[in-house]
Formats: structure tokens, C-alpha cells, sequence
């Protein structure tokens, strides 16, 4: 047992506990500044400036493609030519912070990329800003799912950080060859040294799995298996008031109690004001174009105060792009758009609209919300913050106001028993609802839908289309671009049917629906009606 | 190697020049420092080594902070006889004189002195080197001298002279019709055993005390390929033009004729027959 008890007196030395003090300091700090870095650089590397991306990818291109090693000599014995000089421990944490920075940025992006885009459009549309939308949405989720890939950056480092002995920094892989290099010894003292980079290792696959847990928005929101044993050593993340209420506790709300519920809710957004003989929004002369292809050829469009307007047409006509351009998620080529007699995200320059920064800002300020086909709920969020995000990050409410706005708005779209839910436990008929309860949680004077119940089971459509009723009914000023014509009919004010780019008519629902005039609204509604048989046949 | 012995007379004709003039100044005298070497006075000199290679530079068996060695040792009487104070500052041998020449490091001991290490930095040569080939015990590869290495595995340290000599080597070999040397690179010395008592490598070619320190402590395992003790001159090194360099070649003169320089050489088992007159080499 001599070989046994000299490995344990190697593992227990002092002296390399020493060197793996130093390693594990060295990591830490550039584990951190590397992470900091590596978002900076991923998200230039997403830059729209080719410049910009450019630089960054020439950043990671040289960092990833040189040795460590010459880094480190680098920093430490090139740069005091030019009066940089850093004692050893500094040039560790700098160079193995920069390379790492390079290799973080990469596994960052991916993460960010892996995010459903959509998911920033909707917080876009509700007025979050690109840096709430990224710290609050996108990096939340992109995180757990790099952790595995950051952590194994952490191993790799610790170990890694033996090759910085050529500057002078005396870590454990060092002190193991100064201990062989006495005692020619080099199985037990080695053997030693690696089961002291075993205990560290342990400690970095402990903490990644914490912070999974810890990023994991299903812990303590109905229960998710394989985490057992952390749930038992970890304290719970604490949710407002866990509701415990199944889904067929839900309160059945009355047409009526709804309507009477939103116009409350909405007081103040749906009040008539001074400007009320103005329509609201007003569309002059829109061109769009994508490279060659014209998807709005001039088009005009107003919208009065509390007026439905339904837009009907077939796919690719453009209706999906004009509602985006009303809240300019799409930047107009030609003509302009006030709503309210403002407008969103531009500023006049020589008679054209030039887009402006602070874009989302100015959707909140001009009070325009918008519905997705795909509901665009965020993955990380239960149902009830959801809706309090917007409130709570752009319109400074605070939180246990927005709170009882958030329920309020749930029991309204008939929810209360969802509030804890994360979306991807929701129907989506109930994630369509939610998405409706937060597009007015931010009190907008406009709501766009954009095929709201298109990517629903049929079953699902009536539900999301009552709590729309209820909303038209209120006096909420919409525009619904929908396929379904028994809502265009009963709910809508006005029908636009839009073709190739154009409004080819528009009027009353049962004039436009019933007795259209042109011969492509005739065509349009015949296909629509074959196929309505065709699927009840 | 024919062509060494005129430069080796030339060396032992300069060595007693130089011996002959140090009688005028060598002593230590460490109160006089500011008088002596203004420039160097009160500044501490960081002095860098590897721990890891004896018997030059050896981390203490029992306590593992304190480090001896032939370097280590010199150093110390060094830098009590100029009279400044110092800090021994641990390091992988590859990078010792990048940071030398970087100014990371104000000195080291024990580089091979040659003409183009000597553009970057200031040398004050002691000594010659000794080298020679360690291999398995009982030299199954019959290597007996330089020219027996053509077609082996030779190992050799990263950085050193003998890195580069076999390299060379190798082609001498091929322009001679035999096989080249496979020469496999080591970060350290003990590594470079290993390669030698796993029979990975045939020989390892490296400084020869540290050969016969190898072997009469593992007698089982290696044996001495060949030696010799070759033109090359060894000794510290300074930044080019750092003041300490005059300074250090003054000392090391004064503890060679006080007889120290033998004493530490004695105590590591060098052979004092290595010992050459200190001279400060600028290029």
C-alpha cells in the first residue's frame, strides 16, 4: 500500500492545492470576463453592419486559430515592447479570457440563434427594446442550452491553464513536474495531481448543474422529472401565488361579462378623445417591394376610432405585410403611416420617412399591440408574466399592479387557472388567448391580429374568435387580417379584400361578401366556399 | 569533431587572459553596491529558473517552497556579493528567455551561449557543456557516439541546443546516406527520461550532468550513451545592455577565485573541470 498512501500524500500536498488554487482563480476569472466578452462579440457577429461582422469574425477566426501557448508568450513577452507589461497571473486571466471570449461567442450565438426569432418580433411589437427583449427573452433560454457547451469550456481551461508554466504562473501541472523533476517519481505524483483535477472538474459539472436547474422555467411550475435529487438540496423559485387550479376550474366568463371586463380594463385607451373625427390610422400611397417583387403597389387605407376592419385575401397578397408595416415591424419604401397623427418609428427627411431608432419606444408610445399567427409566446415566461413583461419593462408599472392587471386580463380571455402554465403546456387556443390578454396588457389604442386563428385545430377557432367579439364589442379599433368569413361577417365594420398588392374592394361585410363587384373577390370567395365543402364533405 | 579543438584552445587562451586580468577587481564587496553599480543598486533582481531540472534548479524534498540547485545556489552568492536584493521567480524552462529578453525577468542561468541568442541578450559565459546521449540500461542500441544516432528516435528538450544540433544532425546523416533522427521533443527533462525508460526513444541527447545524476540514481534503468564535453559555452543571460550583466560577470569572477563557483559545482556533482573565466558576451 505504499503506492496508494504516497498518491494520497500527493493529493493532499499542500503545495499542489497551491498550483490548483492559482489554476481554478485563473478560470474563474476568465471563465467570467470571457463569458462577458464572448456576448459582445456574438452579438456583433449578428451585427446588420458588414463592417462590424466582419470584425468580429476576424476576431474569432485569429483567437480560435492560434495556440494558447503563443498567446500567452504573446501578451507576456511581445507586449512590453510597446509599454504593456503585465506580471503573470494578469496575462493568464487576459489571454485565456480572450481566446476563451472567441470560442464563448460562437457557442453564444448558436444559443441565441436557437431561439424562435419570432419570439422578438412579439416583444418588439409589444415595445420592449432589442437589449430588455435579449436580456429578459432570448438569453434566458439561449443560456440553458449552451451551459453543457460553457462548462466544458471551464474543464478545458482549468487544464489548459498548465500550458501557462512557459509565463512564469506556478499551477499545479507545474508543481507536479517540479515535484518529479526532484523525486523522478512522475506515476504517483502525477496520479496525485489528477485526482486533484477530478475534485475541480466535479465542483465545474456541479455548479453546471445547478444553473440548469436554476435556468430550468419548468422547476416549480407543475413538476418536471430527472431533477429529483436537486429539487430535494435546492430551494424553490418562488411564483407569485401558485394557483392550483385545474383547467375545468376555470371560471366560465359570459360574452357580455368579458366585454364589460375589457372596456374596464381599457378605459382609457378605448375612450373617445378630442381627436375622435380623425381616423385613427391613416395608410397613404404604401410601396413595398422585396428585391424585384411589389407586395404593396400604393396602397391607402383609414381606419376610424373603434372601427373592425377584416382583411381578407389570398396568400401573398400582402395583407400580413401591411399589417406589419402599420407597426412598422416592416420598414415602408414609399409613402407613410400616422397612427393618431403620428408617426411610428420615422421622422420626416425632404418629404420622405426615414426610419429612426427607439422603434419599439415609439410603438408603446403610439399605444399599437398585435396579435401572431403563431402565438409568439415567450418560452420562458409563464402565461401570467407573459402579459406583466411589457407593463413591468416598458411602461414602468409596478410589478404587483401589472400582477393584478395580468390576472384580471387572464380571468378575462377565460385563463385564470392557467396563470403558472408555461405556453408550451397551453392548447393553442389558450396560447392564442394569452397572447391576446398580453397584446392588451400594454393598453393599446390598435390591436392588429395578423390570422389569428389560422394556425389553430378547428376546434380551438371559436374559443380565440369569442374573446375577439368581446373585444370589437368593447369598442377596441382592430384590424384582423382572417380567413375565417363567418367573423368577418358578424364582427367586422368593413371588409378589404386585397389582391397582388391592392385593395380590389372593400365596404360593408354582407356588400363585399354577398354581392361583390369584381370579378377576383368573386373568384376568391367561390375557391373559399369549395373549400369550406370540400372539408365538411 | 576535429573542428572544436582550435576553438576550444581558443577559449583556454582567452579564459587565461581574462584570468589573469579579474585578479585586478575580484571581490565581493556588497556595501559598495551604489558606489559600483549605481544602476543596479537598490532595485531587486528577478531572477528566473525551472524548478524542474536538476541539478540545477530542485524544489526541496521535505519543503516544497524552498528550491536548491548549482543555479539557484551560484544566483544566490551572485547577488549577496553585488549586494541587491533578488526574487527567484519559478518558470517552464521554454519560456525563460523569451521573458528575459521581454524584461519580464531580469536574469538566468545556464542558456548555451550562441552568436544569435547573443542579439537578443547579454551572456556571461562560465562554464562549458557537457553532453552526452542517456540511454537504456545496457545501451541496447549500441549508441557509443554522435554518428550511432542516424536512424534512432532521440529525444531532446524544447528549445535547447541539442534540439537544434540533432536536427542538424539528421541531415548530416542523410547527406551521408544513413537514416535520419526521428527527434522527439520534450516540455522538461523528466519527460524525456520517461520517453528513454519506455522505449519510446533510443537515446535522449542532454547536458551531462544531469545524465550521470540520472543514472547513478536509477542504475537499473539507464546507462551513459556517450559523452562529451563539447565547444559550447554556458552561462547566464541579461537583457542586451541591462547593467546587471557586467555586474554579474564581475561577481561570478570574484567567486571563482574565492573558490566558491568549484564549491557549488562540487555539492551538485558537476565536474569542476567545466569551470571557464567569467566574460560578459554583448554579441
Amino acid at each position: 500500500m505504499d503506492f496508494l498512501s504516497q498518491v494520497l500524500g500527493y493529493f493532499t500536498s499542500g503545495f499542489l492545492w497551491d498550483g490548483a488554487v492559482l489554476a481554478v482563480e485563473i478560470t474563474a476569472c476568465s471563465i467570467v470576463l470571457g463569458f462577458i466578452l464572448g456576448l459582445g462579440v456574438a452579438l456583433l457577429r449578428m451585427s446588420r453592419l458588414t463592417a462590424v461582422r466582419a470584425g468580429a469574425w476576424f476576431y474569432i477566426w485569429l483567437m480560435r486559430g492560434t495556440p494558447q501557448l503563443l498567446q500567452l508568450v504573446f501578451i507576456f513577452d511581445a507586449l512590453p515592447a510597446i509599454g504593456l507589461k503585465f506580471d503573470s497571473f494578469t496575462t493568464a486571466v487576459i489571454a485565456f479570457s480572450l481566446s476563451e471570449a472567441a470560442f464563448a461567442a460562437e457557442i453564444i450565438r448558436g444559443g441565441i440563434l436557437s431561439v424562435n426569432p419570432q419570439q422578438g418580433i412579439a416583444a418588439s411589437s409589444l415595445g420592449m427594446g432589442p437589449a430588455t427583449t435579449l436580456r429578459r427573452i432570448v438569453l434566458p433560454q439561449a443560456l440553458r442550452s449552451i451551459l453543457p457547451a460553457l462548462a466544458g469550456n471551464a474543464i478545458g481551461m482549468l487544464k489548459m491553464t498548465s500550458v501557462a508554466s512557459v509565463i512564469f504562473v506556478s499551477e499545479l501541472t507545474f508543481r507536479s513536474q517540479q515535484i518529479v523533476g526532484q523525486t523522478f517519481e512522475f506515476f504517483t505524483v502525477f496520479t496525485g495531481a489528477a485526482m486533484i483535477y477530478l475534485v475541480l472538474t466535479s465542483v465545474i459539472s456541479a455548479i453546471q448543474a445547478y444553473l440548469e436547474h436554476a435556468l430550468d422555467p419548468e422547476r416549480s411550475r407543475g413538476g418536471v422529472k430527472g431533477y429529483g435529487f436537486l429539487d430535494k438540496i435546492l430551494p424553490k423559485r418562488s411564483v407569485a401565488t401558485p394557483a392550483k387550479v385545474g383547467k375545468s376550474a376555470a371560471p366560465a366568463v359570459s360574452a357580455a361579462d368579458r366585454s364589460e371586463l375589457v372596456r374596464k380594463l381599457l378605459a382609457d385607451s378605448v375612450k373617445p378623445s378630442s381627436t375622435d373625427e380623425e381616423p385613427l390610422i391613416v395608410c397613404r400611397r404604401l410601396w413595398k417591394s422585396y428585391g424585384d417583387r411589389d407586395v404593396l403597389k400604393g396602397i391607402g387605407l383609414e381606419v376610424n376610432r373603434g372601427e373592425v376592419v377584416a382583411v381578407l385575401g389570398p396568400s401573398g397578397s400582402g395583407k400580413s405585410t401591411l399589417l406589419r408595416m402599420i407597426n412598422h415591424l416592416e420598414t415602408l419604401d414609399e409613402g407613410e403611416i400616422t397612427i393618431g397623427g403620428r408617426y411610428v418609428g420615422y421622422a420626416k427627411k425632404d418629404g420622405k420617412l426615414v426610419p429612426t431608432s427607439g422603434r419599439a419606444q415609439a410603438r408603446a408610445e403610439v399605444g399599437v399591440s398585435m396579435v401572431f399567427q403563431n402565438f409568439n409566446l415567450f418560452a420562458n415566461l409563464t402565461a401570467l408574466e407573459n402579459i406583466m413583461e411589457a407593463p413591468i419593462r416598458v411602461h414602468g408599472v409596478p410589478r404587483d399592479e401589472a400582477e393584478k392587471m395580468a390576472r384580471q386580463l387572464l380571468a378575462t380571455v377565460g385563463l385564470s387557472g392557467h396563470a403558472d402554465h408555461l405556453p408550451h403546456h397551453l392548447s393553442g387556443g389558450q396560447q392564442q388567448r394569452v397572447a391576446i390578454a398580453r397584446a392588451l396588457a400594454v393598453k393599446p389604442r390598435v390591436m392588429l391580429f395578423d390570422e389569428p386563428t389560422s394556425a389553430l385545430d378547428p376546434e380551438l377557432v371559436g374559443e380565440v374568435l369569442s374573446v375577439m367579439r368581446s373585444l370589437a364589442d368593447a369598442g377596441m379599433t382592430m384590424i384582423v387580417v382572417t380567413h375565417e368569413m363567418n367573423f368577418a361577417r358578424e364582427v367586422a365594420d368593413r371588409v378589404v379584400f386585397f389582391d397582388e398588392g391592392e385593395i380590389v374592394e372593400q365596404g360593408r361585410p354582407e356588400d363585399v361578401l354577398d354581392s361583390p363587384t369584381k370579378e377576383r373577390t368573386r373568384r376568391f370567395l367561390n375557391r373559399l366556399g369549395g373549400e369550406a365543402e370540400a372539408s365538411e364533405g | 569533431m576535429p573542428s572544436a579543438i582550435p576553438t576550444f584552445l581558443g577559449i583556454l587562451t582567452a579564459g587565461t587572459l581574462l584570468a589573469g586580468a579579474a585578479f585586478a577587481a575580484p571581490a565581493c564587496e556588497p556595501a559598495k553596491v551604489a558606489e559600483k553599480y549605481p544602476a543596479i543598486a537598490g532595485k531587486t533582481v528577478v531572477f528566473g529558473y525551472d524548478p524542474s531540472i536538476p541539478p540545477y534548479a530542485i524544489i526541496d524534498d521535505k519543503d516544497k517552497t524552498k528550491v536548491s540547485g548549482s543555479d539557484i545556489d551560484l544566483a544566490k552568492a551572485v547577488f549577496d556579493c553585488l549586494g541587491v536584493k533578488y526574487e527567484l521567480k519559478p518558470g517552464a524552462w521554454p519560456g525563460l528567455f523569451p521573458a528575459v529578453v521581454s524584461g519580464q525577468i531580469d536574469a538566468m542561468f545556464y542558456l548555451y551561449y550562441t552568436p544569435k541568442r547573443a542579439e537578443q541578450g547579454d551572456f556571461i559565459t562560465f562554464m562549458k557543456a557537457g553532453s552526452g546521449a542517456i540511454v537504456q540500461k545496457g545501451n541496447p542500441k549500441n549508441i557509443k557516439a554522435e554518428a550511432d544516432l542516424c536512424g534512432k528516435t532521440v529525444s531532446a528538450g524544447l528549445g535547447t541546443v541539442e534540439e537544434r544540433q540533432m536536427k542538424t544532425l539528421g541531415e548530416k546523416c542523410v547527406a551521408s546516406g544513413k537514416e535520419t533522427i526521428q527527434v522527439m521533443t520534450s516540455t522538461d527533462a523528466p519527460s524525456g527520461f520517461r520517453l528513454i525508460a519506455t522505449g519510446r526513444a533510443d537515446a535522449m541527447v542532454i547536458d551531462l550532468p544531469l545524465i550521470n545524476m540520472m543514472v547513478k540514481r536509477n542504475p537499473d534503468v539507464y546507462s551513459v550513451g556517450y559523452s562529451v564535453i563539447s565547444d559550447y559555452q554556458i552561462g547566464g543571460a541579461v537583457k542586451n545592455g541591462n547593467p546587471l550583466g557586467p555586474a554579474i560577470a564581475d561577481a561570478i569572477q570574484a567567486l571563482q577565485a574565492s573558490g566558491k563557483v568549484k564549491e557549488i559545482f562540487a555539492t551538485y556533482g558537476i565536474d569542476p573541470a567545466v569551470e571557464i573565466p567569467a566574460t560578459l558576451k554583448t554579441e
